[in-house]
C-alpha cells in the first residue's frame, strides 16, 4: 500500500503501523533513526497519533525531524 | 392530610422523574442530570497502567457513582505479561472486571485470540462485548451483543458497538481466528439499529473503526449523541463535534482516557463536554489493583518449557536459523528471514527452552509480513537488509546464502559484490518462480528494495510463532547448522 509521510509517498506492506512507514521514510532520507520512538507524529488533521497506530492505503502522516 | 401529602409526594416524583411518554411505550426522563462517562481505547494489554486508571475511576465514582466505564476495543495485544498469561489476555479482563467496566466493543485485536480463547475471555468478562457487526457461529460460544441499554440515574443510555473491517471485509487480524465468524459493514449495521434512537435518551456509538470513519459516521448519522472511538490511536483533545456528534479517542496503552459529561434534560442531550485525563503519567494508584498487577507480572507462564534443546546453541546464526524456521514453517512459507540485529543473544545451553528464553531472544513484538517474491527480488531485499542492519547479512531458512563482500579498513564487510542463493539441497532458485517469503516486520521494513509485492501483515507477532514452533517440535538441535557463507574479497 502507499501512504504519505511528510507528503512523500512511501510504499509499505499492508497492515503496517505508523512506526513502519516512519522507519522506511527516515531511512530513505538518510536521517537519524536512533530516537525514532520519541518522534511526535500527526495525522492529516493534525491530531497526535502514536507509532503503533495502524495505517491504511492513502493515509498521510507528518513528523518533525 | 397525611394521606394527601403522601399522594402529592408520589405525584411529584412521577412528574419529576419519568413523565413524557414517547414512541415504543418508552418513558423519557424529564429532569436535568449529568451523565458521566470514562472511556479508554486501544489499551493493548497495558496492565501496568491499570492501577492509575482504577484510581481515576475511583475519584470520578466518588463524584457520580453512576459513572459509565467503556472501552472502545483492542484491550489485548502488546504486552507479553498479558498476552502470554496462562489464559492469554486474562490479566486485562480480570483488571477490567475489578475496575468495573460497563462494556467493551471488540477491536480487531480481540481476534488475535483464537475462537475458543475469545469465547473464554468473553465468558470471563463481567461486562458485555457490544458489537453489532460480528456474528460468530453459535457453536463457537462467543457471546457478543449488538447493543445495550443502561439506566443511568433514570436516563436511558443506549450503546451500540461496531468494529473495523479491512478491505477483505474482516477485522485486521489472523484470518484463521476469523473462521466461523461473519462480519457486516459498519454503515449497513448502524442503519439497521437507528430505531434505537427513539428508545433512549442518550445514543452512543462505541466504535473501533478509527477517527476518519467516526467522522464519516457522525456526518451520516447525527442521531448519535456521542461516538466513543478507537483503532487509529488518535489523540483528540477533549472531544470534537462533528455534525453535532461528539467524538472522543486517545492514543494507545492508557496514556490518557476521556471523561465525557452529557447533560440530559427532558429526555434530550442539551450539553456535551469532554476532557482528557492523564493515566500513564499519573502518580495516583489504586493500591489493590497495583497488587493484582504485581501478581500478574510474576507470570509463571514465562517459565513454561516449550521444547528441549538436545544440543547447545553457540552462535547468532544457529539462533537466527531457529527464528527463521519458525517464521517459515508457521506461516507455511518457503523462505523465512530475519535481520541479524533481531537475534538478541548468541548462546543457549542444552536443555529447556522456555517462554522467557523466546521473549529475550525476540523481545520486540514485531509483526510478521508475507510476500511473494522472485529470486531477484529476494536477493535485492537481503542485500538491502544487510546495508540497513549495519552491514550484517540477514539469516534465512529455506535458502542458503553465499555472499562476497569488499572490506573496509578494519577488514569488515563493506559492500556486497556477489550473492548466490541456493535451496537447502544446493540447487539454484527457479528464476521464473515467485517464492512465498516470511520476514519479521522490522526486517521487511528496513529492506527497502524494488519489489512488486510489498507484502501483507500475517496477523501474529514473530515471538508467538516461535513459541508455537517450539511447542510443536518438542526437541530441537541446531548445533552446527548454517544458512550463510561469507567471504571477503580483495
Amino acid at each position: 500500500m502507499i501512504v504519505k509521510v511528510n507528503n512523500e509517498e512511501v510504499r509499505i506492506f499492508k497492515g503496517a503501523s505508523v512506526k513502519h512507514a516512519l522507519l522506511r521514510y527516515i531511512l530513505r532520507i538518510k536521517a537519524d533513526v536512533s530516537n525514532i520512538e520519541k518522534l511526535q507524529v500527526k495525522d492529516c488533521k493534525g491530531h497526535q497519533i502514536d507509532q503503533d497506530a495502524p495505517l491504511k492505503e492513502g493515509d498521510s502522516i507528518t513528523v518533525k525531524l | 392530610m397525611k394521606r394527601l401529602l403522601y399522594l402529592f409526594v408520589i405525584l411529584s416524583f412521577i412528574a419529576a422523574g419519568c413523565s413524557q411518554k414517547k414512541g415504543n411505550n418508552y418513558i423519557r426522563a424529564s429532569y436535568k442530570t449529568d451523565i458521566h462517562i470514562v472511556s479508554g481505547n486501544d489499551i493493548h494489554g497495558a496492565i501496568e497502567n491499570m492501577p492509575m486508571l482504577a484510581a481515576a475511576v475511583d475519584s470520578l465514582r466518588a463524584i457520580d457513582k453512576s459513572l459509565l466505564v467503556l472501552s472502545a476495543g483492542d484491550n489485548r495485544t502488546g504486552n507479553p505479561l498479558n498476552d502470554l498469561y496462562t489464559i492469554p489476555a486474562f490479566p486485562m479482563v480480570a483488571l477490567m472486571n475489578y475496575i468495573g467496566f460497563d462494556a467493551s466493543t471488540f477491536g480487531n485485536h480481540e481476534f488475535d485470540s483464537d475462537q475458543p480463547l475469545l469465547s473464554k475471555l468473553v465468558t470471563l468478562s463481567n461486562f458485555p462485548y457490544i458489537c453489532a457487526n460480528v456474528f460468530p457461529d453459535a457453536e463457537l460460544g462467543i457471546q457478543n451483543i449488538p447493543y445495550k441499554f443502561f439506566d443511568v440515574k433514570g436516563v436511558k443510555v443506549c450503546v451500540l458497538g461496531v468494529v473495523q473491517l479491512g478491505i477483505q471485509g474482516t477485522p485486521d487480524s489472523n484470518p484463521d481466528h476469523l473462521k466461523g465468524i461473519r462480519f457486516e459493514g459498519v454503515e449497513e449495521t448502524i442503519n439497521k439499529y437507528l430505531y434505537l434512537r427513539d428508545q433512549c435518551d442518550v445514543f452512543i456509538l462505541l466504535s473501533h473503526i478509527g477517527y476518519e470513519d467516526d467522522c464519516a459516521m457522525a456526518e451520516k448519522f447525527p442521531q448519535f449523541d456521542l461516538i466513543v472511538g478507537g483503532h487509529t490511536h488518535t489523540q483528540i483533545e477533549g472531544g470534537e463535534l462533528h455534525n453535532g456528534v461528539l467524538i472522543t479517542q486517545n492514543v494507545n496503552k492508557l496514556q490518557r482516557v476521556t471523561h465525557t459529561i452529557l447533560t440530559v434534560e427532558n429526555g434530550k442531550v442539551t450539553g456535551k463536554r469532554a476532557e482528557n485525563i492523564e493515566i500513564a503519567s499519573s502518580k495516583n494508584k489504586n493500591p489493590f489493583v497495583a497488587q493484582i498487577v504485581e501478581k500478574f507480572s510474576d507470570n509463571p507462564e514465562l517459565k513454561r518449557v516449550l521444547a528441549v534443546a538436545t544440543a547447545p546453541f553457540s552462535t547468532y546464526e544457529e539462533l537466527g536459523l531457529l527464528m527463521c524456521d519458525a517464521l517459515k514453517e508457521m506461516t507455511h512459507s518457503e523462505i523465512g528471514f530475519t535481520n541479524m540485529g533481531g537475534v538478541r543473544y548468541d548462546t543457549h545451553p542444552k536443555g529447556d527452552f522456555t517462554v522467557d528464553d523466546v521473549l529475550r531472544l525476540d523481545p520486540f513484538g514485531n509483526g510478521v509480513v508475507i510476500m511473494e517474491l522472485t529470486p531477484k527480488e529476494i536477493e535485492d531485499m537481503l542485500i538491502a537488509c544487510f546495508y540497513a542492519d549495519r552491514n550484517r547479512f540477514p539469516y534465512t531458512s529455506g535458502i542458503k546464502c553465499d555472499v562476497e563482500y569488499t572490506a573496509n579498513a578494519k577488514n569488515e564487510p563493506e559492500k556486497v559484490v556477489k550473492l548466490t542463493l541456493t535451496t537447502d539441497d544446493g540447487k539454484p532458485l527457479d528464476p521464473n518462480k515467485k517464492y512465498k517469503v516470511a520476514g519479521n516486520a522490522y526486517a521487511v521494513t528496513v529492506s527497502d528494495s524494488p519489489r512488486e509485492d510489498e507484502g501483507r501483515e500475517f496477523g501474529s507477532i514473530s515471538s508467538d510463532l516461535l513459541i508455537k514452533f517450539l511447542t510443536e517440535k518438542k526437541q530441537i538441535n541446531y548445533s552446527g547448522r548454517r544458512c550463510l557463507t561469507e567471504h571477503i574479497v580483495k
